[in-house]
């Protein structure tokens, strides 16, 4: 929580530690203090007495569900935010109080710097259509439509021109690989085809942010990871911002610029991957994240030590972003004791042996942090 | 104090606990026990103050004088009265009118168009088999001489069902919508559905009067209810993943109602339709005892003057009807979502076009070379061979085989061993024991509600003043119930454990599902004559396939998992019925017998057009008479006695799925 209030603006890209200034411009989304409570009297909850209470008395005590429960974050241009937890932490919840498809029940929340919560519903209708567009795990695909209709949805919904939409959608059905299956129904598509049409409806309308609720959840493992790759590939390419709910780690990992981590409503730790995995908030996330292979989401930055004198020299350079496991990598073909990190030909650090076993073996990688 | 209690109940011992526990464990027990308190007190009170017996006397209200008074008010202000000048009277012709244009515009495309326009819409919604049946089936009602009788029956369901569809919509619509409007609705909507048709008609002729306008109204009664029902079960089923999906993307109410709720309740929407036609249908043959005209009309005839031959030549192009009807609109809701097929040119608009054009072809080449109606000497009297084969069978069949006896002989001894007993049996038991026995049933199978509504409606009987006439009707509903779950759960295990019998019998049982109640009348009095035992007969007939097809299903339906762990602990096929697949399939077997006995009533109140007597008799006879009084106090036992049964068998589980 106390993470949660203090946004940390650093990305993995770029792994450089001075670039904490915000990102220029507003963020995208805002969010403060925002609570949502299922039950009798919701919204007596927020501030009274039981907000602090655990989810099992407070449903006890007042018969409420807090869903979500002060959670305060931005969503900064460009970056995948995710939103991650087990089922039931109020990941899902939490997305739609975003475009008000479940009203929030208490805190403030704004797009752009615009009041949501003020909004009217000609101005809510103005965002859900141009400004965020969701993707659902379970696509809410239209059955009786054509596929290229189902992308065109979007832009109907807007008023768009039949031929003016379609064309548009048919861009859309080329970019996410589905060109050729224009006719066909939802209901003759595989599922990771189904989850492509959902997210070639979500582009159609070119929103400035996209909501994914668990997009990947319900495809096998190998689609999983492909209609990751086009995510990875999509936000590459356009930059567009995401916010993005999941359960799995691996994928939270993989995708998020910065990863939320909640549970029972509230967020526990807010920060990079890295960050997550490396120095854990709680043994809450120490057990979440046991299991991750560390070398592979820790970088050189954190991983390195000042060199002595003349191991500056030799060695392969590695880039301060890298990950450990790409320096491993990286010493074992070269034979050098040691990896030099490099950022713009000045040497930040050395990596050597012990450095890069420690994080493989999941030595306290905090003390070393502190070092650099 | 929780704890004090416990102890002392802890203390007590086991004499104290041990019926207690046993009742927890069995709810039904408990329900019966405090029934028997309740009864031990009232019961005394009751029969000390009105004696046992029939209904008595001073708890009855007499209805036919303020019934008779308005119907003569009535009679007397049809013609003048601002309600029936400004309002009924504008409905009535609005009817009589389109009826009537709907009629002549069939005539004006000729039986040669028509029979063309058929087959060319089977052809576009169902494929061309259906269409090679469509025209068949037309060309058959014209073969038999009932070319203008079916086109009557055609035109006043037409504007039925059109009638129908759109107070379904609109009804559906609201209750689809709105929580409110569908907690009010839902129960009178699931109630109609259980009512049978006779019921509906008395109330129609009191402010329409007998003819064309009444029965329309009837059938618009009858059909809306399973369109409303449909459509509101429709709308509210909408997938709320694709629903949330819609409304993210910023669509308003309208867009996402028309874009996407009505859409995914196109299933659904289709199937009401499928009902409201064949309910539409069922009642507009019904209705021919108000004046509805065509085939029904023709049947009615027959049968009053025990013509079998007639009746059947009008019977069949009602059953032929029925299936058309029935695969065409089946097969439309069930071409929704897969694939056009066939070749690109004949899709969509275009298809429908070529339809349409070659129907207008046809229209024109028949006026030219034939005649509007069927031409006179094309007719294949059948009438007359039916009587002959019925006469031999009257003398040959109906008594005196060796040994099985003869078709009128199992109808007495029926009459003889079985209904007279029991309607005496009934009549003769006490009221209050009757109230009680009803209560008993329908709060063990169902909940205190179902059982309040079920004494209250067996009372209003008694109030009513026709209790002894109830008890008649009942006896027969309750023998032919017998006789139709023995029958039913007999074929339904044979079916449930042989694939090929199952194989064999849907075909038969689709075709029995689909024809309209009146319809059976026709075989049975050919076989049996007329009296109580055809009646009870005819129910059977119409019942039966209902309850086979749901107990199949149930027994079918019930966890492989379960029968397979019988099978494996080395449980023989009788154990494996009896200890696995009846327990499991209960809900099944409980729904049969509900379905099972509300339509056994429903045919045997219309078995009193051949002689059954009781309540339908009544109603018939008040038509006749011009009796309103007396039929409509009949018509409105009728409705007590359909609730009654519905609610005693109505079990618990399926109040909740509904309310679910």
């Amino acid at each position: 929580m106390t993470e949660a209030s203090t946004p940390v603006t650093r990305t993995p890209v770029t792994g450089d530690p001075a670039a904490d200034t915000p990102a220029a411009g507003a963020p995208v989304f805002s969010v403060k203090n925002l609570w949502k409570v299922f039950g009798p009297k919701a919204d007596r909850i927020p501030g009274s007495e039981h907000a602090d209470l655990p989810p099992a008395e407070l449903r006890e005590r007042t018969g409420c569900t807090a869903a979500v429960r002060d959670v305060s974050f931005d969503v900064e241009k460009g970056e995948v935010f995710v939103v991650m937890g087990l089922s039931g932490s109020g990941k899902s919840t939490l997305v739609r109080c975003l475009t008000r498809l479940i009203e929030p029940t208490s805190g403030t929340l704004a797009i752009d710097g615009e009041d949501v919560l003020a909004m009217d519903t000609t101005r809510l209708r103005e965002l859900r259509r141009h400004r965020a567009a969701m993707v659902f795990q379970h696509f809410g695909l239209l059955p009786h439509r054509t596929v290229l209709d189902n992308v065109a949805y979007g832009l109907e919904i807007q008023g768009l021109g039949k031929a003016e939409r379609r064309a548009k959608a048919a861009e859309l059905v080329e970019k996410v690989g589905l060109a050729g299956l224009e006719d066909r129904r939802p209901a003759q598509l595989s599922g990771g085809q189904q989850q492509r049409v959902g997210l070639a409806r979500a582009l159609a309308v070119d929103p400035s942010v996209l909501l994914f609720d668990e997009p990947f959840s319900a495809l096998d493992p190998l689609i999983r990871r492909e209609m990751q790759d086009e995510v990875v590939r999509l936000h590459r390419e356009e930059g567009r911002t995401m916010v993005f709910i999941t359960h799995d780690l691996s994928e939270a990992l993989r995708l998020g610029t910065r990863i939320a981590l909640m549970r029972d409503g509230g967020i526990v730790q807010l920060g990079t991957p890295e960050e997550i995995v490396g120095s854990p908030a709680d043994d809450y996330v120490r057990e979440f994240v046991r299991d991750v292979p560390r070398e592979q989401v820790l970088t050189v930055a954190t991983a390195m030590r000042p060199p002595t004198s003349g191991e500056g020299d030799n060695g392969p350079a590695v880039r301060p972003g890298a990950t450990v496991s790409e320096a491993i990598e990286a010493v074992a073909r070269s034979g050098d004791p040691v990896a030099r990190v490099m950022e713009g030909g000045r040497l930040l650090g050395v990596v050597d042996h012990a450095c890069l076993l420690d994080v493989v073996a999941g030595a306290d990688a905090g003390a070393r942090e502190v070092t650099v | 104090m929780a704890t004090a209690q416990a102890t002392t109940r802890t203390a007590s011992g086991p004499p104290g606990s041990g019926p207690l526990a046993a009742l927890r464990g069995r709810p039904a027990l408990g329900k019966i026990l405090l029934l028997l308190v309740i009864a031990a007190v009232a019961v005394p009170l009751a029969h000390a103050r009105w004696g046992g017996g029939v209904w008595p006397g001073a708890l009855t209200v007499d209805l036919s004088g303020p019934l008779g008074e308005v119907n003569d008010w009535i009679i007397g202000n049809r013609d003048s009265h601002p309600l029936f000048l400004y309002f009924f009277g504008h409905i009535s012709n609005a009817v009589v009118l389109s009826v009537r244009g709907v009629y002549l515009a069939l005539l004006a495309l000729g039986w040669a168009g028509v029979t063309a326009l058929a087959a060319l819409v089977a052809w576009r919604t169902a494929g061309w088999r259906l269409a090679l049946t469509a025209g068949l089936s037309f060309l058959v009602c014209g073969l038999l001489g009932m070319w203008v009788p079916t086109m009557q029956t055609l035109a006043l369901m037409t504007v039925a069902v059109l009638a129908s569809v759109v107070l379904g919509l609109l009804l559906g619509l609201a209750a689809g919508l709105s929580d409110r409007t569908f907690r009010v609705l839902r129960p009178v909507l699931d109630t109609m559905q259980v009512l049978p048709a006779f019921a509906y008609l008395l109330p129609v002729v009191l402010v329409f009067g007998i003819g064309v306008p009444g029965a329309v109204l009837a059938t618009v009664v009858y059909a809306a209810p399973p369109m409303a029902r449909l459509t509101a079960l429709g709308l509210r089923g909408a997938d709320a993943g694709v629903m949330e999906a819609v409304a993210s993307l910023g669509a308003t109410g309208r867009q996402r109602l028309l874009s996407a709720r009505l859409p995914l309740a196109r299933k659904e929407l289709l199937l009401g339709l499928n009902q409201t036609i064949m309910m539409a249908l069922s009642m507009a043959v019904i209705a021919s005892v108000i004046g509805a005209g065509g085939l029904g009309d023709r049947v009615y005839q027959a049968l009053s003057s025990v013509d079998v031959g007639a009746a059947l030549a009008a019977g069949i192009p009602i059953v032929l009807l029925a299936v058309v009807l029935d695969r065409t609109t089946e097969a439309a809701g069930r071409r929704i979502g897969t694939e056009p097929t066939g070749p690109e040119a004949l899709r969509g608009v275009r298809g429908w076009g070529l339809a349409a054009l070659i129907a207008a072809v046809v229209a024109v080449v028949g006026r030219f070379t034939g005649g509007r109606v069927w031409p006179e000497d094309g007719v294949v009297p059948i009438a007359e061979p039916v009587n002959t084969a019925k006469d031999w069978m009257v003398d040959h069949l109906y008594t005196g085989i060796p040994v099985i006896g003869g078709t009128a002989d199992w109808a007495a001894h029926f009459t003889n061993w079985i209904l007279n007993p029991l309607r005496s049996g009934l009549q003769g038991l006490p009221w209050w024991g009757v109230l009680l026995i009803v209560a008993a049933l329908a709060w063990t199978i169902g909940t205190w509600r179902t059982a309040l509504t079920a004494v209250l409606a067996m009372a209003a009987i008694g109030v009513l003043g026709v209790w002894d006439l109830s008890m008649d009707t009942l006896s027969q509903v309750i023998a032919a119930v017998a006789v139709t779950l023995v029958l039913g759960f007999g074929i339904a295990v044979g079916a449930a454990r042989s694939a090929r019998l199952e194989r064999l019998l849907r075909p038969v049982l689709d075709v029995f599902q689909t024809m309209p109640q009146f319809v059976y009348l026709i075989p049975v009095v050919a076989l049996f004559g007329v009296g109580r035992a055809p009646a009870a007969a005819a129910a059977v007939v119409y019942a039966l396939p209902a309850v086979v097809r749901i107990t199949t299903q149930g027994l079918r339906g019930v966890d492989p998992a379960a029968m397979e762990c019988a099978r494996s602990l080395g449980a023989t096929s009788g154990q494996q019925l009896r200890q696995v697949q009846l327990p499991l399939a209960r809900p099944a077997l409980l729904l049969a017998v509900n379905q099972g006995v509300v339509l056994v009533l429903a045919v045997v109140i219309i078995g009193g057009l051949v002689g059954s007597g009781a309540l339908g008799y009544e109603v018939v006879f008040g038509l006749a008479q011009g009796d309103l009084a007396t039929g409509l106090v009949a018509g409105a036992a009728i409705v007590c006695l359909g609730l009654m049964l519905d609610r005693v068998t109505q079990p618990t589980a399926r109040r909740q799925r509904k309310e679910s």
